[in-house]
């Protein structure tokens, strides 16, 4: 122990020492060597040859320098400081090249770590709950067809929970943005009603009070009661202590407050409110809810979905009615959460990874033209008796310098990147607040750094170890820079412009689809439309008197143009109603045609002239078309398309499975709109006039057209809907910014894309310029030559220009094949755009040309204006 | 001419020990004082000679000290310790009798 300790010290002082250390080493050798000359000279030899005598009785000194290091400092630490130091030395005395090349790392690594650390966040770091990857969601399948539905129906549920011992923990819920007033002032919060076993399968308790029991469901024998978020706690409450004594209104009802969430619990999507799930009337066909459960320790995912499977077997067949062709699948929480984003991510992470190769390919090539400048150096030290496998680590230290300090350099560039990543990832990423720079993607940066250093570094060291020494020696730095460095160093270029005409594709492929995307015909006019949700806690009568006296006040404003108010304004996917339709046919009880398939909207008379939708055909609906008069509807296009086709919709009748009220008289045809997703064709459409469908109008988005900015009518609306009813909450956005939102994934892939293929774009042009500035240096002389014997110019140029262009070919067509395969990944997030659009790909072609030539024509020029005589002289 | 690694393991480091247990002496006097005893038969290179200094150093045995030579340059002495002192005694003792052990089997035939 003493002795290992003594051995840490004497380590430890050497380190502290060692440029001492170093120094008198030199001397003690130096003296030695000194001396032996001098022995040599008495003996009766010229100096030169006393020296020469004395250098060979000597043995190689390097080596035994070596030697006395390793025994200063445990041989591996030793070289591998003595590396470092030497590394850092030969970095020092070349600051421009190697402020590039870190540089040019940096960025990389940089890149990768930002995204790692999005990659890590939301899809890598299991959630925050005891066990979270035994907490999972079940689902509705279709069998036939394995198509998905994430709801669920009560009856079913609670069979599969009867029946079934996979789990330990089984819950339903729901969530929604409901009218709350935690004070004196009404506003939309998350909301969720759910099971008492909601808490079992999130093994969550409340902080302060309690969870929900069985006595909470029962809604006659118990006070209502709700539990809310520390956030909401902290922010509407004040973190007061005596909370559990106050209450919160949470639709039409007082609740008492009986818990609050541990910090940090949110789910689903950031809920602020939970309430008890009371409903006793158990649907087997409404699919309304989600549901949750835990799997028991140790029960595979694959057993109980195979469990539930059957138990969905044995109720179609005693449900054949409501159950027939539908299954049940289960799925992690944590995959289901992330299941629409994964994708990106991944290609994300793909595209800087491919960046960073991008950047070592091209740090090698810098590597390598410093090597064969250094070699001279390499040679003499391989002389002085330093082994070829000791240059090697020489190098490889180097590299992993360059990578260390890279790195460093790169994880101050990921903090600022991981914010604007952040701040550029559409909002509804799921868990994007958990994206930050932690053990884990440190960990993650400093596998890559080290990677990275053997891509870049590992090429040099090998090219270097396979010098011929008494020719480096010779000729210094030309020996070795013939043709193979030259040759490898094509290679690498080839490679790079290969890898960046695989992403300037795929960005090509993105910013086309963002452009044909924002060409789209809306059917709508979004600029200048003020949004106001709003939702009525009384009676249906009163709700509807609200919404009644509203809309004249409002339509009396300055400013406005038009106004009305629609159950789901365009974009807007929070809400919907769809189902089958007929025409001139009463619909069915159980129509599952998804042939005749149509959006249902509620409007109010103006709500087309508000959003901007042209009345085509017949008339809006007015103010006859009330409660007690005849039935009547307007159709879009798409659906006159569909099922009347030429013949004259005004008249028809069309039945709907929204809210069965019989036959409904069209009386207007309006323009298509694309009513969810500005990338998704219009369906046919339904709209109702909400005075003739009264209980589907709590909830109504007032759309208001006005002269200019439409916010700044937000004040007078919001002042409005105050007096009317205070107890209502209003929420306002624009129809630009819900339109806005909708395109926000694809611009961010897109930029994403751009910036990226941008970056590896132009590394791959440093290469092509680099390459050919090295071939005019050391074919100068040729050059000059051919010119004294009468090539001109222009041939000069084209030779020269010439072989950059040949790379960029070669980059090109291999590049092109890859991206053939690689785009294919892309096809779900292209927009009128096929994976293998020729526009895109010429375009990559042109751009990459244009470059290319760009790149090689500036040292080309150089060469052309060489002075042969000068050159000439200089060797 | 019989190069250091051509020695019995360990014989350098009982070499260098004899010869500063007479006087401090440099690394190249060290060598050349080899030299001179073995009448020439023994040459020592600095390339085994610093390892093997550096290394007793380590291990106690001897211990250095910078002075200035005659011709005003930085010039590194050893010094045996004492510890160093006993080892030569042993070292000596187990070189005795190893090198009678092998006389013995090569005049043995």
């Amino acid at each position: 122990m003493t002795r290992w300790l003594a051995q840490l010290r004497s380590a430890f002082l050497s380190i502290s020492h060692r440029r001492r250390a170093e120094r008198d080493l030199e001397d003690e050798i130096r003296y030695h060597l000194d001396l032996e000359i001098e022995a040599q000279r008495h003996a009766g030899l010229s100096p030169d040859e006393a020296r020469h005598a004395a250098l060979r009785a000597m043995g190689a000194i390097e080596k035994s320098k070596d030697e006395c290091r390793d025994l200063r400092w445990g041989r591996l630490v030793g070289e591998f400081l003595s590396d470092l130091r030497y590394a850092g030395r030969a970095l020092r005395r070349r600051p421009g090249f190697a402020a590039l090349a870190i540089a040019i790392v940096a960025l990389g690594i940089g890149a990768n770590t930002a995204v790692f650390s999005v990659v890590n966040g939301v899809l890598l770091k299991s959630l925050p709950y005891p066990d979270a990857d035994r907490i999972v969601v079940l689902r509705t399948t279709s069998v036939k067809t394995g198509e998905i539905n994430p709801l669920v129906t009560l009856a079913n549920f609670w069979d599969w929970r009867a029946q079934s011992t996979s789990f330990e923990a089984m819950a339903t819920y729901r969530g929604a943005e409901t009218p709350v007033t935690p004070g004196d002032t009404a506003e939309y919060a998350r909301h969720a009603t759910v099971d008492v076993q909601w808490f079992g399968v999130f093994r969550v308790v409340p902080a302060i009070g309690r969870a929900f029991g069985p006595a909470d469901l029962v809604p006659s024998n118990s006070q209502p009661v709700a539990i809310i978020s520390d956030a909401y706690w902290q922010s509407r409450y004040g973190g007061d202590p005596g909370v559990l004594q106050r209450t919160i209104r949470v639709g039409n009802t007082l609740r008492h407050i009986v818990g609050v969430m541990p910090q940090g619990f949110q789910f689903p999507n950031r809920t602020d409110v939970w309430t008890p799930q009371t409903s006793r009337t158990a649907s087997r066909t409404s699919h309304n809810l989600l549901a949750v459960a835990r799997l028991k320790p140790g029960v595979p995912l694959a057993s109980a979905n195979a469990e539930l499977s059957a138990i969905a077997a044995r109720l179609a067949q005693q449900y054949p009615d409501s159950n027939e062709g539908r299954g049940v699948s289960v799925a992690r929480l944590q995959d289901q959460l992330v299941r629409d984003v994964r994708l990106m991510l991944y290609l994300m992470w793909g595209a800087v990874g491919l960046v960073l190769v991008i950047a070592c390919a091209n740090t090698a090539t810098l590597l390598l033209t410093k090597a064969t400048a250094r070699s001279r150096e390499i040679a003499v030290r391989t002389a002085l008796g330093a082994s070829r496998r000791r240059i090697m680590r020489q190098l490889v230290t180097e590299s992993l310098l360059l990578a260390i300090v890279a790195a460093a350099a790169g994880i101050a560039l990921a903090y600022w990147g991981v914010q604007a990543l952040v701040a550029l990832t559409p909002a509804d990423v799921v868990r994007l607040t958990d994206t930050r720079i932690d053990g884990g993607v440190l960990a993650f940066t400093l596998a890559v750094s080290l990677l990275a250093s053997i891509l870049f570094g590992l090429v040099p060291a090998l090219h270097a170890s396979k010098m011929d020494l008494a020719e480096a020696i010779k000729n210094g730095a030309r020996a070795t820079s013939g043709s193979r460095s030259i040759r490898t160093r094509g290679v690498l270029v080839v490679g790079q412009i290969a890898l960046a005409v695989i992403l300037l594709t795929g960005a090509g492929l993105l910013v086309r689809s963002l452009i044909a995307l924002q060409n789209v015909t809306l059917g709508f006019e979004p600029a200048n439309v003020l949004v106001m949700k709003a939702t009525g806690v009384r009676s249906l009568a009163e709700n509807n008197a609200f919404f009644d006296r509203l809309l004249p006040r409002v339509a009396a404003l300055p400013g406005v143009l038009a106004v009305g108010a629609t159950s789901v304004p365009p974009g807007d996917l929070t809400l919907s109603g769809d189902g089958a339709y007929r025409i001139d046919h009463l619909i069915e009880e159980r129509d599952h045609d998804r042939e005749r398939h149509a959006l249902f909207t509620i409007v109010t008379p103006g709500a087309f002239a508000a959003l901007g939708i042209p009345i085509t055909r017949g008339r809006d609906f007015n103010e006859t078309d009330i409660e007690n008069r005849p039935l009547v509807a307007i159709v879009n296009e798409a659906l006159v398309r569909k099922s009347l086709g030429d013949q004259d919709p005004i008249g028809k009748t069309i039945s709907c499975s929204w809210d069965r009220k019989g036959p409904m008289t069209i009386v207007g045809v309006v323009g298509d709109a694309r009513e969810r997703n500005p990338g998704l064709e219009p369906m046919p459409d339904c709209y109702m006039p909400y005075r003739q469908h009264p209980y589907n109008g709590n909830t109504l988005n007032v759309v208001v057209r006005t002269e200019s900015d439409p916010m700044a009518l937000a004040t007078p609306l919001r002042r409005a809907a105050a007096e009317i009813a205070p107890e209502v909450p209003v929420a306002f956005t624009t129809m630009e910014a819900t339109v806005a939102k909708r395109m926000a994934e694809p611009r961010f892939r897109a930029l994403l894309f751009a910036v990226l293929a941008a970056i590896a774009g132009c590394l791959a042009m440093a290469g092509v310029y680099g390459i050919v500035a090295q071939a005019v240096e050391q074919r100068g002389k040729e050059i000059c030559l051919r010119m004294a014997l009468g090539a001109n110019r222009t041939a000069v140029l084209k030779m020269v220009v010439g072989q950059g262009v040949m790379l960029s070919i070669a980059g090109a067509a291999l590049g092109l094949t890859g991206a053939f395969g690689a785009t294919r990944f892309l096809e779900t997030m292209l927009f009128e755009v096929t994976p293998l659009d020729p526009v895109v790909y010429l375009s990559v072609v042109v751009l990459l040309a244009v470059v290319a030539v760009a790149a090689s024509y500036v040292p080309a020029r150089r060469a052309a204006v060489l002075n042969p005589v000068e050159l000439l002289k200089t060797d | 001419m019989s190069k250091p690694t051509d020695l019995v393991q360990g014989t350098l480091d009982l070499l260098i020990l004899k010869i500063l247990a007479l006087e401090p002496q440099h690394g190249w006097a060290i060598a050349q004082r080899i030299r001179q005893m073995s009448g020439d038969v023994l040459q020592v290179g600095q390339s085994a000679l610093y390892p093997a200094l550096h290394k007793l150093e380590r291990q106690g045995w001897i211990k250095s000290k910078w002075d200035v030579s005659s011709t005003n340059r930085r010039v590194k002495y050893y010094t045996l310790t004492r510890t160093g002192r006993r080892a030569v005694a042993d070292e000596a003792a187990n070189w005795e009798r190893l090198a009678a052990a092998i006389s013995a089997i090569v005049r043995a035939t």
